[in-house]
């Protein structure tokens, strides 16, 4: 029986988050796995007046590639990924994987070359979106690997996931509308604000933001969504900060990361589980040393860790900080193939002070901010 | 684990058929369920130096288009489609429907709509694996729907198709060869004749061949292989004829199609089933009433239809003749968004004259090229 929920999350997607018109060129990019919400998708688009095209992923063929290629063939961009990314109105990737760890045996050295080989693309879609010429989202589709992420059941799986996103309520548009809009009071309030400083176990860090923008994200690029975000000043991180979550990120995970920065740049870089594939990222470019992002988990509606950035670094009382590239609409200037979302728990025994005020403790702003 | 029949026809497509080179970019087209295959081809191209890349289409996705869709919206092809005909070096298509009637209700004038708009892609497509600027090669993946279609088992279908393409044992690379050798001089000897005339049941039909290049499909194209075609004059078909396999286009069927050609073109058709669907075929473009190929099937190691033009063109012993696009390598000059392969069963009463002379009768041609007697072909 078709799941209501998976025509639901199309529908806010299309109509919603990417806001398709007639006429648009909508990128559809997914697995085969996320086949029903392609569909879904694909039918809302078409009949929202828009040109869906879809690129179709098969399982398997990163790992070929990373295993068989050549540093020839490694650092090949499809030249028609261009014209992809250069032309689309609207991107959207939803993901659906097979195996999370697939490519956990990869030579890291060899997984940095192919994200440096593709920064190019990565430009074209940042650039487009920071110009107002692209919307994109990213959303993901619940699959059985996710699932065993989660430590949950598929069935488990599908109603956290759906239940982040709200589409287990009619409502879900005008519940996202509102939740919108406290997250833009909140980022307001915080552009306000010259430097963070974040105290936990493990972590004090210095970050300056003066000058810089906050973004509410209210489920338009990322779904689910629910945080507030900037591109930290790239100089500026003094100190150090302690990951709790592990993550698993590029078919693979890492765990336990504890980073010290000087004058913005990572100068120590540990990690308990995955330090050769940490260092390998940290050394990709001199962008992937810098942060490019700093952001307030904001979505109360994701309590449980699943080790999925998209969600964890949402949940209500996390911050998470990226390596590498900035968004251009944040103000941040970090160029970098690299894009690592890594995520600090802060719901106990933390707090953030802003140019030296208190403001947020044991994972909440304080009442009366934002 | 891995059939090594999927490998071996992997490698062979991307070694013999295609003989992808170091740098070539290539697009492995396919449905979803010929995943394994499209793995197989793309760790093959990995290995030979190319750049390649999966292009999967989801099944139900253009069913939708053509269902909701607004004319434009139908007709519409991206930029990408344009520039990935313009660019790639080699292509290579592997059918596998995951269901092949699922156009069968669609509206028809729709559903024509849709295959006309991307009547100028194929052109152009055409057009630049003719001029040898780009490498094409067309195959199938042994999937349910199409052993459904055969009326067989997966494993039987398997078994069928693997063996068609030779893959079913070592070295398929040498025994294409081998047919390629004998299919030249086969083409060699058409390309000598002005006029055939097809006797079958309910058939009498004369086409002009003369001036035209006889083309032995030899593995290059397709995979599985074993024919020898040309395009036809097109002004000078006439007659009638019968075929007795369904014909099917876009996964419809139509059955027991009786055609009348004058000067070139059919000027009376019809149909046992789907006559409607002909028709609106028939009046796509210009070039739709016109032949733009004829052929002998010589895999005599396909003996059966099943409901596949990839295989059911090349059953030893049958001829097929195709509605729309010629091919100009063979000197045909007939355009059109249609190419729709028609299969006459010749193995029990066909004869065929070439200028005259009997040269085939049952399914056989009289004596081998270059004399001798028995049958040519794979």
């Amino acid at each position: 029986m078709a799941d209501a929920r998976v025509e639901r999350l199309a529908s806010v997607l299309v109509d919603y988050s990417t806001a398709v018109k007639p006429g648009d060129l909508v990128l559809i990019e997914a697995t085969a796995l996320a086949a029903p919400l392609v569909r879904a998708v694909h039918r809302r688009v078409v009949e929202a007046g828009g040109q869906p095209r879809t690129r179709i992923a098969i399982a398997g063929v990163a790992e070929t590639l990373f295993l068989h290629a050549s540093d020839d063939q490694l650092d090949w961009v499809n030249p028609s990924r261009y014209v992809d990314f250069e032309k689309a109105d609207v991107r959207m990737h939803l993901l659906a994987e097979l195996n999370t760890r697939s490519l956990s045996g990869v030579d890291p050295a060899r997984q940095a070359r192919m994200a440096r080989a593709n920064e190019k693309l990565r430009d074209i879609t940042m650039n487009r979106a920071a110009a107002g010429e692209l919307r994109w989202t990213v959303t993901l589709f619940p699959t059985q690997a996710a699932a065993q992420d989660a430590e949950m059941s598929l069935a488990q799986y599908e109603d956290f996931v759906y239940g982040a996103g709200l589409v287990d309520r009619e409502d879900a548009v005008a519940q996202w509308t509102s939740f919108g809009q406290r997250l833009s009071r909140l980022a307001e309030w915080l552009g306000a604000k010259k430097e963070l400083r974040v105290v936990a176990d493990g972590t004090d860090l210095r970050l300056g933001v003066a000058g810089r923008r906050w973004i509410s994200c209210d489920g338009k690029e990322n779904f689910p969504d629910g945080e507030v975000f900037t591109g930290p000043v790239e100089t500026s991180l003094e100190g150090e900060i302690s990951f709790t979550f592990p993550a698993a990120f590029a078919g693979r995970s890492v765990e336990g990361i504890r980073l010290v920065f000087t004058e913005g740049e990572v100068v120590e870089g540990t990690a308990r589980r995955g330090q050769e594939f940490l260092r390998e990222m940290l050394a990709m470019d001199d962008g992937a040393r810098r942060a490019g992002e700093f952001s307030f988990g904001m979505n109360e509606s994701i309590q449980e860790f699943t080790r999925n950035t998209l969600f964890d670094e949402k949940i209500g009382g996390t911050v998470h900080l990226a390596l590498g590239k900035s968004y251009p609409e944040s103000g941040g200037t970090n160029q970098s193939g690299l894009h690592w979302d890594l995520v600090c728990d802060l719901r106990q025994g933390s707090e953030v002070y802003a140019d030296g005020e208190l403001v947020y403790r044991d994972g909440s702003f304080l009442d009366g901010i934002g | 684990m891995i059939d090594p029949r999927v490998t071996r026809l992997a490698e062979l497509i991307i070694g013999y058929s295609l003989e992808l080179g170091e740098g070539a970019v290539v697009r492995l087209d396919g449905g979803e369920t010929a995943s394994p295959l499209l793995l197989a081809l793309y760790r093959a191209a990995l290995a030979a130096g190319a750049h390649p890349y999966t292009s999967v289409e989801l099944d139900g996705l253009a069913e939708q288009l053509v269902e909701l869709g607004s004319d434009e919206q139908i007709e519409y092809l991206s930029p990408t489609e344009w520039h990935e005909v313009e660019n790639l070096d080699a292509l290579v298509t592997v059918w596998s429907d995951a269901n092949t009637r699922s156009f069968t209700r669609s509206d028809p004038d729709r559903h024509s709509r849709y295959i006309g708009a991307r009547r100028k892609l194929a052109l152009r497509r055409w057009e630049r694996i003719s001029s040898g600027d780009m490498g094409w090669c067309g195959t199938l993946y042994p999937n349910a729907a199409h052993a459904q279609d055969a009326e067989m088992s997966i494993e039987e279908y398997e078994t069928f198709v693997f063996g068609a393409c030779h893959t079913d044992g070592e070295d398929a690379a040498g025994r294409w060869r081998s047919v390629a050798s004998r299919l030249a001089a086969r083409a060699d000897e058409l390309g000598r004749v002005r006029e055939l005339r097809v006797l079958g049941p309910d058939t009498e039909i004369r086409l002009g061949v003369a001036g035209r290049t006889w083309i032995a499909a030899d593995g290059r194209l397709n995979m599985p292989d074993g024919e020898v075609f040309t395009s036809p004059r097109e002004l000078e078909t006439e007659g009638e004829i019968r075929f007795t396999f369904p014909a099917i286009f876009e996964g419809r069927e139509v059955e027991d199609v009786r055609l009348r050609f004058e000067g070139g073109r059919v000027v009376a058709a019809e149909a046992a089933r789907g006559g409607s669907y002909l028709q609106s075929l028939l009046d796509m473009d210009d070039g739709a009433r016109i032949l733009g190929e004829v052929a002998f099937g010589l895999n005599y190691g396909i003996d059966r239809f099943t409901r596949n033009i990839l295989f059911d063109e090349k059953i030893g012993g049958t001829m097929h003749f195709a509605l729309g696009t010629g091919f100009a390598q063979a000197g045909g000059k007939n355009i059109s968004g249609l190419h729709w392969d028609m299969i006459c069963d010749l193995r029990e009463e066909g004869e065929v004259y070439a200028d005259g002379e009997l040269v085939w009768q049952a399914g056989r041609f009289l004596a081998e090229p270059g004399g001798g007697n028995g049958s040519a072909g794979g």
